[in-house]
């Protein structure tokens, strides 16, 4: 049972959707205009009816003033690390720093395989998640002499020319669920997002994944307050309680404080695709769950 | 007012290693003193990303057309096509993909326009025969050595049995803009009048139509901006002079092989600016998401598709000019009655206009426009706790449904979704736009509730909805042996329930009758009570009740691509009663096995609280609607038939019969003299006739 002490984060997850095109970039700007800290697109590039989620990032951002952006998160297996490190930095000093880079290693190997990718086995995608994450903060680093060169099994880069440097750090927030990637999180990952639904026993599951990150932080020398504890919500305000995230304002208040002082959850990404729960989210849920969280915390 | 057309147009190339700040302002810059369109080359080593670049720049303009200029190699063949997909659809027709000679074969299709550059005879080989443009670079060799390259281009276009007009010319330009004039080395140093005198022969000559200038300097702004004032007004002069009247205002071709599918009878190349954007032609690569519709499939020859008020205004004075040629207006592409699909003719989709807003809290008044659909409606209203009915199904558009009536799951408890109307506003068929309350434009704030589909194309719809909490839905499944009998006692306990109760029934030829039913209210205990009557109609095979939102019902089925085929045959049919004969026509027609659909909408309750006068949807009077459909109109018919003496009215948004006959079924003597007399005031030429035409000629008689 642990409290991180970081402060609140609240955005939502929307699903990139193109049948309607503006409409997920609508959606963050009503989620800026909500006050809320971050907006987030999925990143299924092997989904035909999906937007391409940073081409769609880049545009959003653009049509915003002051909103955190990122992928929730972005399909490592179909992009080029080196790529992927110039293009949020590229967005992230026209954004003035508001872009963030959620990072999985894949999922879903025939979407993959099927786009060209190339299917990797589960430690091997987490050895190329590693590779990748080296590649792109060396990428990032212009403070460093020289070219770039990892000679990593999955990725290789010889000698690469540096930069652009984002505006500020971009924080690496890594998408995972077992035990060895949770242990690669708390080692290189500055956050840590995943989505409720694919806990098998729910947010008691939270505790023990913590206690992965925790590992693999301490045994890399960091603190384990240096991984951000992120989670995607799924939920649907009403007026009657009708389970987890099911009910009105209040109880969402009390089970998200909740989460914060008993699994350190700081930021709360909730899907919605549609504006009055986006607001209400925003308006009802947030600053209650921030007040009473300072107050517990005391 | 619609566009001037292109004239010679001017463009500008990014610098890659410059700051990326800077490069977007140029843009805007550029934008803003009319540049038809920015190049974003490759990246530099170690630069930015051109296509984060490209997209951001997107977001920050208006107009303006992007060409990624730098695509190749950088990311997977499968990656860069989605990408480019996307930024087509989020800036429509804004998107260029530029592919340098060396670059990769054959790009994936995105459907979005390719212009290649390099300049050897392989590359001008490959851009004649395939590419829509073409990017060449005058530099130090003077204009001369382009004209060249422009005659190879040419002549690779018409090997290919092209016609050259399909490639856009677009030229890089060198050179400084200065006041004195310098010794020309090739590039365009000197003053205005030697820029005119060396640029117009490649416009006159050789349809050059666009000149870019390389922003590659701190000085970059200001030479824009000279550039669009001293020589470009010069240069379009010296060409127009020396060309036909009108050349120069010729929109660029599409393809060839998109104009060969183009239809008869239709002005393509005199679409305004305004709607040419996000028009879809049967050769673009759009097309077959737009063709056909939810039940009915089509093969129209432009799907116009407007995003503002103006545009639709554009959009029906184009409709005006092709009065020879069938119109569809589509909302949602749900319609039966509605020809919002057809062969060979016009489509106007207004899905672009679906902001739903809140306009007063307190008074539960919404905005809504006719694209939404009813399962946003329903998502947007659920967080303050309201609900408007609608329909049965939460992908219906609003705009037809809002124009007809809407017999929906709260239709016994609310009325009709009509009933809660307060304003509309429409672009009639002289294009003017009006809004229509009780208190402005009163008769025509009538005859949209009910008829609005022949007066106008809504823009907007605002309504006054009602507090709902969760509400009790309900899916049983009867096996039925005596259909008619069924029917009857079906009837019996829907007329004696509370008006919270609103069920419908489906039936096949299968024996078994399927029950949906809402009930408007989150109590367990109302909801059991008032579901308890109908679980008795029959033994039951399925059942299931739950407490929901609204909003959650609307939204149970997921989004499909529209993709009917044929034209569907639905026969619509009010009846005040299910009288015995009724029941007996009905289950004649289902055993006839030449219906695979057959509905029953309970109505009354609110709906009959209504006057009949009060809106041009009259028959306040019916307890139920009939909808049947089947494969084969004149089998449908035969049995539909033995149903009709018992019918007192129709619903026309699910009847698909065209005939003039139909017309006084949906709209008894008075109103439809009404609406008559309206229609003559404000559509006197018929534009809107493809759904349920009242000005259609006089009836000739039952078919009956």
């Amino acid at each position: 049972m642990t409290d991180y002490g970081h402060d609140l984060l609240f955005g939502t997850f929307v699903t990139p959707a193109s049948a309607r095109p503006q409409h997920a970039v609508e959606q963050a700007v009503v989620a800026e205009r909500a006050g809320l800290d971050l907006v987030t697109f999925q990143d299924h590039p092997y989904v035909a009816t999906f937007h391409d989620t940073w081409t769609l990032i880049a545009y959003a951002a653009a049509r915003t003033e002051r909103i955190r952006l990122t992928a929730n998160v972005t399909n490592l297996p179909l992009r080029l690390p080196a790529v992927l490190a110039r293009t949020v930095a590229t967005a992230d000093v026209l954004s003035g720093g508001r872009i963030e880079l959620g990072l999985g290693a894949g999922a879903f190997w025939d979407g993959i395989e099927a786009m060209g990718g190339r299917r990797l086995g589960p430690g091997e995608s987490i050895e190329a998640l590693e590779e990748a994450v080296t590649i792109i903060r060396g990428l990032w680093d212009v403070e460093q002499r020289g070219g770039l060169t990892v000679a990593g099994r999955h990725y290789a880069v010889h000698g690469a020319e540096r930069g652009p440097a984002p505006a500020h750090r971009p924080g690496i927030w890594i998408g995972a669920y077992k035990p060895r990637i949770l242990r690669t999180t708390g080692r290189i990952g500055d956050g840590w997002l995943p989505s409720v639904q694919y806990l098998p026993g729910g947010v008691t599951d939270l505790a023990g994944m913590n206690g992965h990150i925790d590992e693999g932080a301490a045994a890399a020398g960091r603190d384990p307050r240096d991984i951000r504890r992120f989670l995607n919500l799924a939920g649907d305000f009403g007026a009657t309680s009708r389970g987890f995230l099911q009910g009105p304002p209040d109880q969402w208040v009390e089970e998200l404080t909740d989460l914060t002082l008993t699994y350190g959850t700081s930021g709360f990404v909730l899907a919605s695709d549609d504006t009055a729960t986006t607001e209400l989210f925003a308006a009802e849920v947030a600053p209650a769950v921030r007040s009473e969280v300072a107050r517990e915390r005391g | 007012m619609t566009d001037q057309g292109p004239a010679v147009r001017l463009g500008i190339q990014l610098d890659p290693a410059g700051d990326p700040a800077a490069a977007v302002e140029l843009a805007v810059t550029a934008e803003r003193l009319g540049y038809d369109l920015v190049i974003v080359p490759g990246p530099a080593e170690g630069g930015w990303d051109p296509w984060t670049l490209l997209s951001w720049i997107a977001g920050r303009t208006d107009r303006i057309r992007l060409v990624a200029a730098g695509t190749d190699g950088a990311t997977a063949p499968a990656l860069l096509a989605r990408a480019a997909a996307s930024l087509d659809l989020l800036v429509p027709g804004r998107l260029v993909l530029g592919v340098a000679g060396d670059g990769p074969g054959p790009l994936p299709d995105a459907g979005v326009p390719v212009w290649r550059s390099g300049d050897e005879h392989p590359d001008l080989e490959l851009a004649g025969s395939t590419a829509d443009g073409w990017i060449g670079h005058l530099d130090g060799s003077g204009t001369h050595w382009l004209q060249k390259r422009l005659r190879l281009l040419d002549q690779a276009a018409v090997r290919a049995g092209r016609d050259p007009r399909e490639l856009q010319r677009v030229i890089t330009l060198c050179g400084v803009l200065t006041d004195s004039p310098t010794p020309a080395e090739g590039c365009l140093d000197g003053p205005a009048e030697r820029w005119i005198a060396d640029l117009a022969p490649l416009v006159v000559e050789h349809g050059v139509s666009t000149f870019v200038l390389r922003a590659d300097d701190a000085t970059a702004a200001d030479r824009l901006e000279r550039f669009a004032r001293d020589v470009a007004p010069g240069l379009h002069e010296a060409a127009a002079r020396a060309l036909a009247a009108g050349v120069l205002a010729a929109r660029p071709l599409r393809r060839a092989d998109v104009r060969a599918r183009r239809r008869p009878g239709i002005d393509y190349d005199g679409l305004p600016g305004s709607l040419a954007a996000t028009a879809v032609e049967p050769g673009d690569a759009g097309f077959g998401a737009v063709r056909s519709t939810y039940l009915r499939g089509g093969n129209p020859g432009l799907v116009l598709r407007p995003g503002t008020v103006a545009e639709v205004a554009d959009a029906v004075a184009f409709a005006r000019r092709h009065q020879h040629l069938p119109l569809g207006v589509r909302s949602g592409g749900h319609g039966i009655s509605g020809r919002s699909t057809n062969d060979g003719g016009l489509v106007i989709d207004v899905g672009a206009l679906d902001r739903i807003e809140v306009l007063d809290e307190r008074r539960r008044l919404v905005r809504i426009g006719p694209g939404a659909r009813w399962k946003e409606v329903a998502l947007a209203l659920q967080p303050h706790g309201w609900a408007l009915t609608s329909g049965d199904y939460g992908g219906v558009g609003v705009g037809g449904l809002a124009t007809a009536g809407g017999i929906g799951f709260l239709g016994r408890k609310q009325g009709l979704t009509i009933d809660h109307l307060r304003a509309v506003e429409l672009v009639l068929a002289d294009g003017s736009s009006v809004r229509a309350t009780d208190s402005e434009h009163p008769e025509l704030f009538w005859a949209v509730r009910g008829a609005g589909a022949n007066f106008g194309i809504a823009t907007a719809f605002e309504f006054a909805v009602d507090e709902v909490p969760e509400v009790g839905w309900a899916q049983l499944a009867f096996r039925v042996d005596d259909p008619a009998a069924f029917l009857v006692e079906f009837g019996r306990v829907t007329t004696a329930a509370p008006r919270e109760t609103t069920p419908n029934l489906i039936m096949g030829g299968t024996g078994v009758a399927q029950l949906m039913a809402m009930v408007a209210s989150d109590d367990p205990d109302v909801v059991l009570a008032q579901l308890e009557p109908f679980a008795r109609l029959a033994p039951l095979v399925q059942q299931q009740v739950v407490i929901a939102p609204y909003a959650a019902i609307m939204n149970m089925f997921p989004d499909a691509p529209h993709a009917g085929v044929g034209e569907p045959v639905s026969r619509s049919g009010l009846v005040r009663a299910l009288t015995p004969e009724v029941a007996t026509a009905s289950a004649t027609l289902l055993d006839s096995g030449a219906v695979h659909w057959f509905q029953l909408r309970s109505m009354g309750g609110a709906i009959a609280d209504v006057v009949p006068e009060a809106t041009a949807f009259a028959h306040r009077d019916a307890a139920f609607s009939i909808t049947a459909m089947g494969a084969n109109a004149q089998r449908v018919d035969r049995w539909w038939n033995g149903l009709r003496p018992h019918l007192s009215g129709s619903y026309l948004s699910f009847e698909s019969d065209p005939s003039p006959d139909r017309v006084p079924e949906a709209f008894p003597p008075r109103t439809l003299a009404r609406l008559r007399a309206l229609k003559a005031e404000l559509d006197p030429t018929t534009l809107f006739r493809d759904n349920f035409s009242v000005a259609a000629a006089v009836p000739t008689g039952s078919s009956a």
